[in-house]
């Protein structure tokens, strides 16, 4: 396996016209990351990019540090994985991932050993001898996965949606089994979805893009808690992070009767810029009995969601949602003390995050 | 006024659909038909419509008897889940079309086509083709065109199952404010519990081609009366473990078992299925308070949906969900230790399936 990056891309289909931008984004070795993002955002053009389907128009694409922009796919030892299986429908699954290390020429005894042990993980052990074309669309996705990674000189391996034909009670097994071949076989793996549930749940890293950007890489914890832009707040998690439009004057951000000063250490001249507030409704604590210094809201709607109670709620100046246990006594057309803790707001400059003073103490 | 199904029956090719429904939906209602998909949701939406002929029963709307009407007799609007609407036409045009057939003059049709493209936020859209849209603004245009002939029921079969996450989410409360501002009657049919808890003023859970359990939206989710409601009506499905009553003690497993003082219930000895939501077990220290019980597990997988992480965990050969209530990494096989409080379980007759005592929160 090896370290993919990306350095510097841009590429656009009609000249002038940018897809993607302003790319730079590393996958170390031995990670599982993916690429998240709403159709049209350009996680597929950045997914072609990198497997050689496609001749990014600026910026390289780097393996363990070394070019391959003129590579070819083959060249590359990058495996991909799509939505629908692809799976020899004449061979056997053993013959059927055994074919990449015949292909090459691997001893016999060497790729009965290896294919024994993708099959193990995999559990597909009990249908070696079975023709591939008799099995449902799970355990061909498997065999198209366990093509993939068969091999031990590859590079990294590409999902591109791979659960959308997948029976709903058997995503459960392929999930885990992606995670577990991911984890022991230590493999650099990049899963590119739309969707966030797949995305959070299988890797460690999620880029999210937008319109051709690259907006934030971390970890789920990290896209939840820190937010760098606006549409990261509000693509991941549900409901989406509140988002206020506020104004800017001398050090103080206010957006209705919400004033928050800007970290000491600012020195960024933000005027000018569009400001923003932004607070997830899980942060936001409510009271039921009056508070000092807390701002008055009314319950315009509240609705269980399973897990919890939302609250529709208008006050201070600002509409937004508030999120409270499913066993939370608080109903419609009731009245709540609000706050909004300092430390889970975040202050956004022409949709960018400013650094909080904590974040610079650290860094 | 409303609609009643009196004693309605249906079935096609030897498979029952709907076996000896009563229900009386009320007007304003905004009902919800809860259960996994091939349960005869479907089926009931057209039976309701006049699509589907009965076997037996009548269908009355508003003091009525529209039992064998033809559906283009009755004032009923539909949207399916596969967006449905005419390629050729402009999307005005699809959602004129309803009212053109009925003969409204072409100023009236005017005003509704762009009163419903603009609550539902297709205005811009209205000289294109369906083909050049998403395929959430494509499913807009079919739920604008149900809408714009004021039909006085609405019927809906999952209208979001093809949307992504965050399109769903926006379209729900788009949905439930439309809704609001209409006299019709609302049956939305979907196997997704947030669809009916987000929008519904009413839910029927359906199971084998009965409605089991049929109630304002807060009393059915509080209170389920049958396992197959706490099954269906719960996201994540709710855990149900079969366990023994011998004395003052339920024995789920041989290193299980919980006094019923703990639960707050008197049961007589005998075999029951203990049923718990996945998000009233949480890990330890995320949750306190007395009387919790801990239980250690293993994680088989964890699965971060929403703002939380589902947690597929096994504890010997029990196999059941929590919830994390944050998105946190958890590795394959994890050991943890999650709690939750007895009395959040509800108590189901092991042979019929039925509540013997809910939850204590839920009691009445």
């Amino acid at each position: 396996m090896a370290t993919i990056e990306l350095v510097n891309i841009a590429h656009a289909y009609v000249p002038g016209q940018y897809a993607v931008q302003d790319i730079n984004l590393k996958w170390e070795e031995g990670v599982s990351s993916a690429l998240l993002g709403p159709s049209g955002c350009g996680k597929t053009t950045l997914l072609k990019i990198i497997s050689g389907l496609l001749k990014p128009t600026e910026g390289d694409v780097l393996l363990d540090g070394q070019r391959v922009n003129e590579l070819s796919p083959k060249e590359r030892n990058i495996a991909q994985v799509f939505q629908f299986p692809v799976v020899y429908e004449t061979l056997n699954v053993f013959n059927n991932l055994a074919f990449p290390l015949r292909n090459r020429g691997i001893p016999e005894d060497k790729v009965k050993s290896r294919v024994n042990a993708i099959a193990e993980i995999l559990e597909l052990t009990h249908v070696l001898k079975k023709n591939a074309a008799r099995l449902g669309a799970a355990e061909k996705q498997l065999i198209s996965l366990g093509r993939g990674v068969v091999r031990e000189d590859m590079a990294g391996i590409l999902l591109d949606e791979p659960l959308t034909v997948i029976d709903p009670y058997q995503k459960l097994h392929i999930r885990r089994k992606l995670k577990q071949l991911q984890r022991e076989l230590e493999l650099t793996m990049i899963y590119v979805t739309h969707d966030q549930h797949e995305a959070l749940t299988f890797a460690e890293q999620v880029t999210v893009m937008n319109t051709g950007e690259a907006l934030q890489t971390g970890s789920p914890a990290d896209l939840h808690t820190h937010p760098q832009a606006p549409f990261v707040g509000y693509f991941i998690g549900s409901p989406g992070m509140n988002i206020f439009d506020a104004s800017l004057s001398g050090h103080t951000v206010t957006a209705g009767e919400l004033s928050i000063d800007l970290p000491a250490s600012t020195k960024a001249d933000y005027s000018g810029a569009k400001m923003e507030i932004g607070i997830r409704p899980e942060f936001i604590v409510v009271h039921r009995d009056e508070q000092a210094d807390a701002f008055i809201c009314d319950v315009k709607n509240a609705y269980l969601t399973g897990n919890a109670r939302i609250l529709d709620l208008v006050g201070a100046g600002l509409q937004f949602k508030a999120r409270v246990g499913d066993m939370s006594p608080i109903r419609q057309g009731e009245r709540v003390w609000v706050r909004f803790p300092a430390a889970n707001t975040v202050i956004y400059a022409n949709e960018r995050a400013i650094p909080t003073a904590d974040k610079e103490a650290i860094a | 006024m409303g609609i009643e199904l009196k004693n309605v029956s249906n079935s096609k090719e030897g498979i029952t659909y709907a076996k000896g429904l009563n229900m009386t939906i009320e007007d304003g209602t905004f009902l919800a038909l809860v259960a996994p998909t091939g349960t005869g949701k479907t089926t009931l939406l057209r039976v309701i419509a006049g699509i589907q002929p009965l076997d037996e029963g009548k269908i009355i709307v508003d003091g009525e008897d529209v039992t064998g009407v033809h559906v283009r007799d009755r004032n009923i609007a539909m949207v399916y889940q596969q967006f449905i609407n005419y390629p050729s036409f402009t999307v005005y045009k699809n959602i004129a079309s309803p009212l053109q057939v009925a003969g409204v003059d072409k100023k009236t049709i005017d005003n509704r086509v762009r009163t419903v493209a603009e609550q539902l936020q297709i205005s811009e859209f209205l000289q294109r083709l369906p083909q050049e849209l998403s395929g959430g603004q494509q499913q807009r245009v079919a739920i604008a065109r149900a809408l714009s002939k004021d039909a006085r029921i609405v019927l809906m079969d999952e209208p979001l199952g093809n949307l992504d996450y965050k399109l769903r989410e926006d379209l729900r409360v788009e949905l439930k404010n439309l809704a609001a501002e209409r006299d019709a009657i609302f049956i939305y049919a979907t196997p997704e519990p947030i669809d009916a808890l987000m929008m519904a003023s009413h839910v029927a859970v359906m199971y084998d081609g009965r409605i089991i359990q049929y109630g304002e939206l807060e009393d059915v989710y509080l209170r389920p009366n049958h396992v197959k409601s706490g099954e269906y009506f719960s996201d994540p499905p709710m855990n149900f473990l079969d366990g023994e009553v011998r004395g003052d003690t339920a024995v789920i497993s041989d290193t299980f078992s919980i006094p019923l003082a703990a639960m707050d219930v008197d049961l007589k000895d005998g075999k029951y299925t203990f049923g718990i939501r996945p998000h009233h077990i949480n890990l330890e220290g995320e949750v306190s308070g007395e009387g919790m019980f801990g239980m250690d597990a293993s994680v088989n997988l964890a699965e971060i949906v929403g703002s939380d992480t589902t947690l597929h965990l096994t504890h010997d050969d029990m196999e059941f969900m929590a919830v994390a209530r944050e998105m946190r990494h958890f590795d394959l096989d994890e050991q943890i230790n999650v709690l939750f409080d007895p009395r959040q379980i509800h108590v189901f007759d092991a042979a019929s399936g039925d509540i013997v005592e809910n939850a204590v929160e839920a009691r009445q």
